[in-house]
């Protein structure tokens, strides 16, 4: 379909929305406000930033654009134009013209947006075959052209191959391959960024920005980062509770005196304090000892005898003092999270001790006796390791019914104690996980671990689902907890955020070693080329002065 | 893939050697043997009762009888019937070829009819076309399967169009070939109807059950997102990544169906093996039980190793770790 055929060809907005109301319909009868009166427009080639927290009702509107709203989603009022035409007036065919062929999306997280039995040939070529009629030899030169402008060397290699052989990075770049094989006019983003490491969201972020120049797309760009907004948006609207808080240039929006807006611009600001020093205790046994640990896993190919040995840590030497804080950093399969598995029990490493009290760790899977466990771990998302179905106080009590610690009432007070402990409203102890949102499922995680009385606390990632205001505000607590338990905590992320007010120590991974151990404050100052990479994507992605994460 | 197959063709062999012991244990515990019965008999004398013992070789202990009957497994006869007075492989086998003759169509039949329908449903989820299928399947799924074979016997028993049991009419092998062959078919309809209406239910419902999974998951609105058309969502996309579950029912449903298709081959009087493990099992024929059970053993082995194949051609990841 041409353009004229969608509507008129005045110099019309390309997408509007004009006071956008969108409802979902929760469970038993209550009714959920996603969105409220939201005016939007994106202009041909223009880019337009929205910010606004996780549950502020952005993955809402990028939804709404495309017409797209799961099933229990209403709009109440209001109405998304596309070329001057409401979309709710399309038929089923134009809808499915205007979605991929003039406006496309990339979704959130790239590891679920493709379909992991098929390969990428057939999802790349589909899409070219939804919009064109095209022959075979020249769909295959397409597809090839479309990964090459991705950045892909050998784009036959990624044709072949499945879902679950790329990384995220390569994986989101065929995502974009995607959106982008059509030649929309307009691409809503949604937060393409937020599943990948710092190296690998500044290498798509520079991505995004050349096709943008190069196609002339308009692009709308949905993140809880300002940074990243920064380097890519003309104007930007600060979302909040599903209305628009502020709009306007970066530049304008910096001198606002709105407190949410300086929160969603500087969420540094808020934690307050010195960069924070250690806690020296000379001469007292470690809490956490770890010598020359190894694991290895091993794969094989099909119809191939040969197998590959992925050495995923090589003589690890690590100690903790107690009460002291040490992030873990690298990019993603630097072996960071098979350290955690190890500490925490979770894998057997092939060789090496780890000591916890001077004394070897025991697994989970073999503490039959439900053993107090002084090592606890709190994994990326929440979302998944938390049992949808389980009340607040089911998932924080569990330990503790494990542990047979103390009667059921005592479990209940104890877990509303908890609750209470990590900033939880005691009154939702009988709402179901399912119901809380990100940032107060990763606080639920937090609960439950602390009901173990732990020592150690491995934090997997823990904050990196969570967008930079839920960021800071965790780091505070977890900062408040540390300071009142006297807790040891192993951090581990792939970016520098909040690193400095966080942690006394940092240590580097690459591919399984550790290559640079240093303290916070002299990590820009590093010459190793891992550091100095990790450091660099920080830089590129945070514009000067919406950041001081280094 | 070899070594894959080669391992799960090796626990099918474990398998059947520990069925074939557990039914020796089974049938030494079960009271009474083939003999009991000439026992009442008082015209027989002791001293007959002693040889023909011998002769059948009940008089040996239960490891040296298993020792027999493994050799005579080897020869290929799987012991003796006492009740037939013939190897008990050259009375299975034909029973085999006629229980087959019913299941193999059952289940080609029923899963073309559920899993296109299953993903329609899916895509209508929510919608009147789909409660009116939960409905069905539902009531479908109370329907005991004794019931379903007793049903088609009225059916056949009232209109009278089809033939009321049995496997073909008395003359039909005089008329040639193709008489045969239709008479077979208009014999079979109905039992394999009633087969196929016993298992469609559950495979329908699992079909709609994944599918719809699938078509909740963020890349299926991704995929629609690109301006997929519907049909290829639903049945190039949704499909393949809702097999996976599918495939492993299919090799289960190759073992639902032969354990429905006993009871119906009794009911209808088809000449399976259903009939005749009822009357070995009510003669106490020991060897022939035994044969019978190990022939449905080796069917349902025969069906996971071929929903493992399936499962290893169709996914992608589990390519890659076996």
């Amino acid at each position: 379909m041409t353009s004229g055929d969608l509507g008129l060809s005045k110099p019309e907005p390309l997408l509007r929305t004009l006071g956008l109301s969108v409802d979902y319909d929760a469970a038993g009868g209550a009714v959920v406000r996603a969105l409220r009166n939201l005016d939007l427009e994106v202009a041909e080639g223009e880019s337009v930033g929205v910010l606004g927290e996780s549950g502020s009702g952005k993955s809402t509107l990028a939804l709404a654009l495309l017409h797209l709203l799961p099933r229990n989603a209403r709009v109440v009022s209001g109405k998304v134009e596309y070329r001057g035409r409401s979309v709710t007036e399309f038929s089923a065919a134009q809808l499915r013209e205007m979605r991929g062929g003039e406006v496309a999306l990339i979704s959130q997280e790239p590891a679920l947006a493709l379909n992991p039995v098929l390969p990428l040939r057939r999802q790349l070529a589909d899409v070219l075959l939804a919009h064109h009629k095209v022959d075979r030899d020249a769909v295959s030169v397409r597809c090839n052209e479309m990964l090459h402008e991705v950045g892909f060397a050998d784009p036959e290699r990624i044709l072949r191959a499945y879902p679950h052989e790329l990384s995220g990075g390569q994986r989101q770049r065929v995502a974009i391959a995607q959106a982008l094989i059509c030649r929309p006019r307009l691409l809503i983003a949604d937060e393409p960024l937020s599943a990948l490491d710092a190296a690998t969201q500044a290498e798509i972020l520079e991505l995004l920005q050349r096709l943008k120049r190069d196609l002339r797309l308009a692009m709308l760009f949905i993140t809880h980062n300002a940074g990243t907004l920064a380097a890519v948006a003309d104007n930007i609207i600060v979302m909040r509770d599903g209305e628009v808080a502020a709009r306007g240039s970066i530049g304008k929006l910096q001198s606002s005196p709105d407190e949410y807006v300086q929160g969603m611009l500087f969420p540094e600001k808020s934690l307050v304090g010195e960069p924070r020093t250690s806690v020296s205790a000379a001469g007292e046994r470690p809490l956490l000892e770890v010598r020359g640990l190894s694991k290895k896993f091993v794969q094989q190919r099909m119809l191939s005898r040969k197998k590959f040995a992925v050495q995923s840590l090589i003589g690890i030497d690590l100690s903790l003092r107690r009460g002291s804080t040490v992030a873990v950093l690298g990019r993603s399969g630097s072996g960071k999270s098979t350290l955690a598995r190890c500490l925490a029990g979770f894998e057997t490493p092939d060789s090496g001790e780890i000591l916890v009290e001077g004394k070897p760790i025991v697994k989970p899977s073999k503490n039959k006796g439900g053993a107090r466990n002084p090592v606890q771990m709190i994994f990326q998302d929440a979302a998944t390791s938390i049992n949808p179905r389980f009340t607040a106080r089911q998932v924080i009590a569990e330990p503790l019914e494990i542990a047979k610690w103390k009667t059921d009432a005592e479990r209940t007070v104890r877990a509303l104690a908890l609750m209470e402990e990590v900033g939880l409203d005691p009154a939702w102890a009988m709402r179901l996980a399912g119901e809380f949102s990100g940032g107060q499922r990763q606080r639920l995680a937090l609960a439950r671990a602390l009901a173990a009385e732990p020592e150690l606390l491995i934090m997997d990632e823990a904050l990196s689902g969570l967008d930079m205001p839920l960021q800071a505000q965790m780091v505070r607590l977890l900062i408040d907890l540390q300071s009142r338990h006297g807790l040891t905590y192993l951090y581990i992320s792939h970016d520098l955020n909040f690193i400095s007010l966080f942690a006394q120590e940092v240590i580097v991974m690459e591919v399984g070693r550790i290559v640079e151990r240093t303290a916070p404050a002299r990590l820009a100052e590093s010459t190793n080329p891992a550091t100095r990479e990790l450091v660099e994507a920080s830089e590129r992605l945070h514009a000067p002065g919406v950041e001081a994460a280094v | 893939m070899i070594r894959y197959l080669a391992r799960r063709a090796g626990h099918g062999l474990l398998m059947l050697f520990g069925v074939s012991i557990l039914m020796f244990l089974l049938f030494q515990t079960a009271p009474g043997d083939f003999l009991s019965e000439m026992k009442l008999n008082s015209q027989i004398s002791p001293e007959t009762m002693a040889s023909l013992r011998v002769q059948y070789g009940l008089d040996q202990s239960l490891p040296i009888r298993y020792w027999q009957w493994a050799k005579s497994s080897a020869r290929g006869d799987f012991g003796y019937s006492f009740f037939y007075n013939a190897p008990a492989a050259s009375l299975l086998w034909p029973r085999a070829r006629n229980t087959l003759l019913l299941t193999v169509p059952a289940l080609l039949i029923s899963w073309l009819i559920a899993v296109p329908l299953g993903v329609l449903v899916a895509g209508w989820k929510g919608k009147w076309a789909d409660r009116l299928f939960s409905g069905g399947t539902s009531a479908l799924l109370a329907l005991p399967d004794v019931l379903i074979a007793l049903l088609a016997l009225l059916i056949a028993l009232k209109t009278g169009i089809f033939p009321v049991g049995g496997m073909s009419s008395v003359n039909a092998q005089d008329q040639g070939w193709w008489a045969w062959l239709r008479d077979m078919g208009w014999h079979m309809l109905l039992p394999v109807a009633a087969l196929v209406v016993g298992s469609l239910a559950i495979i329908l419902r699992h079909v709609r059950a994944s599918v719809c999974e699938v078509l909740e998951s963020s890349y299926m609105r991704a995929a629609e997102g690109h301006g997929l058309p519907r049909f290829k969502l639903l049945f190039r996309y949704a499909l393949p990544a809702a097999a996976n579950p599918l495939i492993s029912l299919f090799g289960l449903s190759v073992a639902v169906l032969l354990s429905v298709s006993l009871l119906i081959e009794v009911v209808m009087s088809w000449p399976g093996i259903g009939p005749l493990l009822l009357e070995a099992i009510l003669a106490r024929d020991l060897f022939l039980v035994i044969g019978a059970v190990m022939l449905s053993t080796v069917f349902l082995i025969a069906g996971n190793l071929l929903g493992d194949v399936l499962l290893y051609a169709f996914d992608p990841r589990i390519r890659r770790q076996a």
